[in-house]
């Protein structure tokens, strides 16, 4: 079964630590992006109904009722077995829940990063923990009921307790599924370009040192397992059953079509990316040219290792791969990174943290 | 030709000075090249040489100038490299000339490399005609500059040109200088055949081109000739001069100055400074001059990828047909496999031949810390000459060890002298001589160890005096000093591309600090690390690289399998391009980091 993806690239500010491609919001731009996602998805030929619908952003929740509705209304499957939004806490008011719900979305996932009010402020975060966890109760008496909270671990100025007031939170809202991201540090965010030029904005100098963010997230997994949230991705954690179906897709490499700004698409053979930035998308969309800017031929072969390997499930490994891989796989296991349970090959709790030093080994181009 | 119309001269300058773009107008303003044809420098010709505005190999260009006195000269201007390395070079090149254009900046004045070269230039009997460029300048000092070169050079600075070679102002003037106060080539050009190879380069099609000067006699086509260093005869295929385009000619006269091709092998056979001869009726005595050099400086090569070491050979062996000053011999590294110990006259010429080797032939390298060549008396009575650190003996077997020494010359503003004198008593110096050049300069004559100034000694010199010092040197002899190896290990295997020698007084310094850089420059590892620096058995220095905690990537972007998979690819090329010692991925940047001890951060 496959999934669809929407795109929704506009937010109320970028926060320092974000590398998607999503820049601030802007009426005229929405309006337009609006019209082009329309198109994009009206033309779209599918050869399968979808499953699944993931709205991400940029933040979806700010999109207008209508507009959100008026896509929503453009896709075929609904309802849709899991159709997620992505919100920010801050945005949702009862009034866009009921819109959402009504559009078919059953589940959402509040971008929260964390609910210590220092942390919060300082990523140029607006909410606070008290509006978080109100707005997880609206969405459920709208009869949203699946609820996902992200949190990142390495935020400037986070610390052990801060971290452990996140979780806190968490045990005490409940919800079904949580992601912990640990700080990504790369040139497409502010705070990653910061870190890697050793400057000081951003309070980069406040990021806490590696073995403090892996700390956090071993805390978090211990945390997590007890009140039933158990790993079952590297940064993904559910009550049994309340997986997420649409995500399970791209690791289990199975097809999703995504659409709009900087969405990905995979038809079992093909990769392909849109136009990275909302203002590119619209003009492609203006000048009729099409929205996919890179085309690369998929290789399951390898991929299966590094996206399949990311699951607690694991993958099955074939006598093949096996053979063609034994010297990396039987060094893996003596250095207690890998695991082969019968036919299966999974990372140990060590191998996730060191997992693309395990990933690497299985790329052979 | 005939002598008396023939003016051999070459230019003084130090860097940025002006050399190039008055050669440019000398060469503009006899026609030898049109306003269009001229690009920038275009007597430097490699890329190498433009980019770093400094001339690596001679040229000689033959001009034909008519005078203000009715006739016409025939003016060859023979570029010198300009550099301390090649002092040989430039010492050749200036036998082959008989007057010298001292370029002095207007605004700057003279240099130590400038002096020494002005100095090689009177030893060599040359004409010296001051010149003060850039006099278009607003900072322009010309009056100054006059004293200065009459302080400190001991000419009459008073009859100095003031020319802006920029804007063309002043330029015929020189060119009437050239004309009246060079003296017209001596030599006999009824003697046996004599004249002076000042530079040779390899052609793949020709074989070795040699830049000559015909003291006596005369050169012409299909003649047997003869190279007095070593005997061997040729046959001259080829002659000609270059205006600046090569110019085939039938014959070279006394006085004249042209180049030369009688299917030489490699530049070996034809070394600068070598006398060509009739081999039938070859002259009695050798022109003065001679010399083998010998590579002062020596650092490993090797190829980042092993299986490029047969490459490297071919690249090696193709450069030293052009560049007999530079030696290679293999050598290999439990660090880094099979490479190459070379010998070089000094770091530029390291630099120069580490970037062609990139440039022109693609190779990725690491070169390890330069060092230079002991010479060890071992307790056995055996004297051992030793080039680099993997072959220095048991402390255990050492009677002395003796170092190279250099007496360098250095002149500056006095405002800066408290920095220079602490630099040069860091680096082990001996002062010989303390002098007042006048208007607030000085020039410091010390003897250091050639071992001190190979590693960053000129690049420090330039920021305590803010650019303003200069420096020259020359070879002084060995003298005895209490050297040490020191020696690094990686998580217990001793990585030898790393060892250093180093004197005992700064052996716990350095290998401090040289720990400290590997800890910064060596990549977690999946297992903790731990740094080592030994002098014998004896750590004197040690830390640990923790043990990576994490390495993962934590969203999955929408589905961005694409961006993961580059990610880890290019994690995978970082990896690939260091070197595994044991357990231990080294970049090269560690390797390097040898080169920078000693040095300030």
């Amino acid at each position: 079964m496959a999934g669809v993806y929407i795109s929704y690239p506009f937010c109320a500010q970028k926060c320092t630590y974000c590398n998607f491609g999503s820049g601030l919001a802007s009426t005229v731009l929405e309006a337009a992006y609006e019209a082009a996602l329309r198109g994009e998805i009206r033309n779209h030929q599918w050869s399968w109904r979808p499953e699944t619908l993931y709205l991400g952003g940029g933040s979806p929740s700010r999109w207008q009722g209508e507009g959100l509705a008026a896509a929503l209304s453009e896709l075929p499957g609904a309802p849709w077995r899991e159709a997620t939004i992505e919100a920010a806490p801050g945005e949702i008011t009862r009034e866009k829940a009921r819109g959402w719900r009504t559009a078919g979305i059953n589940r959402a996932s509040l971008g929260v990063q964390s609910f210590n009010q220092r942390e919060i402020a300082r990523t140029g975060r607006k909410h606070t923990a008290a509006m978080a966890a109100e707005q997880v109760m609206l969405l459920r008496e709208e009869g949203i009921r699946r609820i996902n909270i992200d949190l990142i671990a390495g935020l400037p100025g986070q610390t052990a307790p801060g971290w452990n007031e996140s979780l806190d939170w968490i045990e005490k809202l409940a919800p079904g599924h949580a992601s912990i991201y640990m700080l990504e540090v790369d040139e497409d965010s502010r705070l990653g370009r910061e870190l890697l030029s050793g400057g000081a904005r951003y309070g980069a100098l406040d990021v806490p040192p590696e073995t403090a963010i892996v700390d956090f997230y071993e805390t978090a997994v211990e945390r997590l397992e007890r009140i039933g949230l158990r790993r079952y991705e590297i940064s993904n954690f559910a009550r049994p059953g309340e997986e997420s179906l649409h995500n399970l897709k791209y690791w289990r490499l199975e097809p999703y079509a995504g659409f709009g700004a900087d969405a990905h698409s995979f038809d079992g053979r093909t990769r392909r990316q849109n136009a990275a930035s909302a203002a590119e998308y619209v003009e492609r969309h203006r000048s009729g040219l099409p929205f996919a800017i890179e085309e690369t031929p998929a290789c399951p072969g390898e991929e299966r290792f590094f996206v399949g390997l990311r699951l607690a499930e694991g993958i099955p490994l074939d006598p093949r791969d096996a053979r063609r891989f034994e010297g990396p796989i039987s060094r893996f296991i003596a250095a207690g990174l890998l695991e082969r349970q019968s036919n299966r090959l999974k990372l140990t709790p060590r191998g996730v943290l060191l997992s693309n030093e395990v990933f690497q080994e299985f790329l052979t181009q | 030709m005939d002598p008396a119309r023939i003016r051999n001269f070459s230019i003084i300058a130090h860097i940025d000075h002006g050399k190039s773009t008055l050669a440019d107008r000398l060469l503009e303003i006899t026609g030898a090249l049109s306003q269009r044809e001229m690009t920038d420098q275009v007597l430097d010709s490699m890329d190498l040489e433009r980019e770093r505005g400094i001339t690596i190999k001679a040229h000689a260009v033959r001009l034909v100038y008519a005078a203000e006195d009715g006739n016409a000269y025939q003016l060859n201007l023979i570029d010198t490299p300009g550099h301390v390395d090649f002092t040989y070079e430039v010492a050749r090149s200036l036998q082959a000339c008989e007057s010298a254009l001292l370029v002095v900046d207007a605004t700057q004045g003279v240099e130590a490399q400038t002096l020494a070269n002005t100095y090689l230039a009177l030893h060599h009997n040359l004409e010296i005609i001051p010149v003060i460029n850039k006099i278009d300048l607003p900072a322009a000092e010309p009056d100054r500059i006059r004293e200065q070169i009459h302080d400190v050079i001991g000419l009459d600075g008073a009859g100095a040109l003031l020319v802006s070679a920029k804007q063309g102002a002043g330029v015929r003037d020189v060119l009437e200088a050239i004309v009246h106060l060079t003296p017209p080539p001596r030599g006999n050009p009824d003697a046996p055949l004599r004249a002076l190879i000042f530079d040779s380069w390899y052609d793949p099609y020709r074989g070795v081109i040699t830049l000559l000067r015909v003291v006596d006699g005369s050169v012409r086509l299909g003649q047997r000739i003869r190279l007095m260093s070593h005997g061997k005869s040729y046959e001259v295929e080829g002659l000609g001069f270059q205006s600046p385009k090569p110019v085939p000619c039938d014959q070279l006269d006394a006085g004249e100055v042209g180049f030369m091709f009688a299917n030489i092998k490699t530049v070996s056979d034809a070394r600068i400074g070598d006398t060509v001869t009739d081999d039938a009726i070859p002259a009695e005595e050798a022109l003065p001059g001679f010399e083998e050099i010998k590579p002062m400086v020596f650092a490993g090569l090797y190829p980042v990828e092993s299986h490029a070491h047969g490459e490297l050979r071919d690249a090696l062996e193709k450069l030293r047909l052009n560049d007999s000053a530079f030696s290679f011999e293999p050598e290999s590294s439990v660090a880094l496999g099979f490479g190459f110990r070379c010998g070089f006259l000094g770091l530029l010429h390291l630099e120069i031949v580490q970037e062609r080797l990139e440039r022109e032939f693609d190779l990725d390298l690491i070169t390890t810390a330069p060092g230079v060549r002991y010479r060890i008396l071992r307790r056995n009575g055996d004297v051992l000459e030793i080039d680099s650190p993997a072959k220095f003996p048991n402390p255990a077997e050492i009677e002395t060890v003796e170092e190279p020494i250099i007496e360098a010359s250095v002149i500056s503003r006095e405002e800066y002298l408290g920095e220079i004198l602490k630099l040069l008593e860091e680096k082990r110096g001996v002062q010989k001589k303390f002098e007042y050049l006048g208007a607030g300069r000085v020039m410091l004559t010390y003897e250091l160890p050639l071992n001190e100034i190979v590693l960053d000694f000129y690049d420090r010199l330039k920021t305590v005096s803010r650019g303003y010092a200069s420096l020259d040197y020359h070879f002084a002899g060995y003298r005895a000093s209490p050297m040490v190896k020191l020696d690094v290990l990686v998580a217990g295997d001793q990585v030898d591309a790393l060892s250093l020698i180093v004197h005992r007084d700064h052996a716990y310094d350095r290998g401090k600090e040289l720990i400290a850089r590997l800890r910064k420059l060596i990549p977690r590892q999946m297992f903790e690390v731990a740094l080592q620096a030994a002098i014998g058995n004896k750590v004197i220095a040690r830390d640990n690289i923790p043990a990576m905690r994490k390495n993962v990537l934590a969203k999955c972007y929408g589905g961005d399998i694409t961006r993961k998979r580059k990610l880890l690819e290019k994690q995978k090329e970082g990896k690939r391009r260091m070197k595994r010692v044991g357990r231990v991925d080294i970049p090269q940047e560690a390797f390097l980091s040898v080169l920078k001890v000693g040095a300030e951060e």
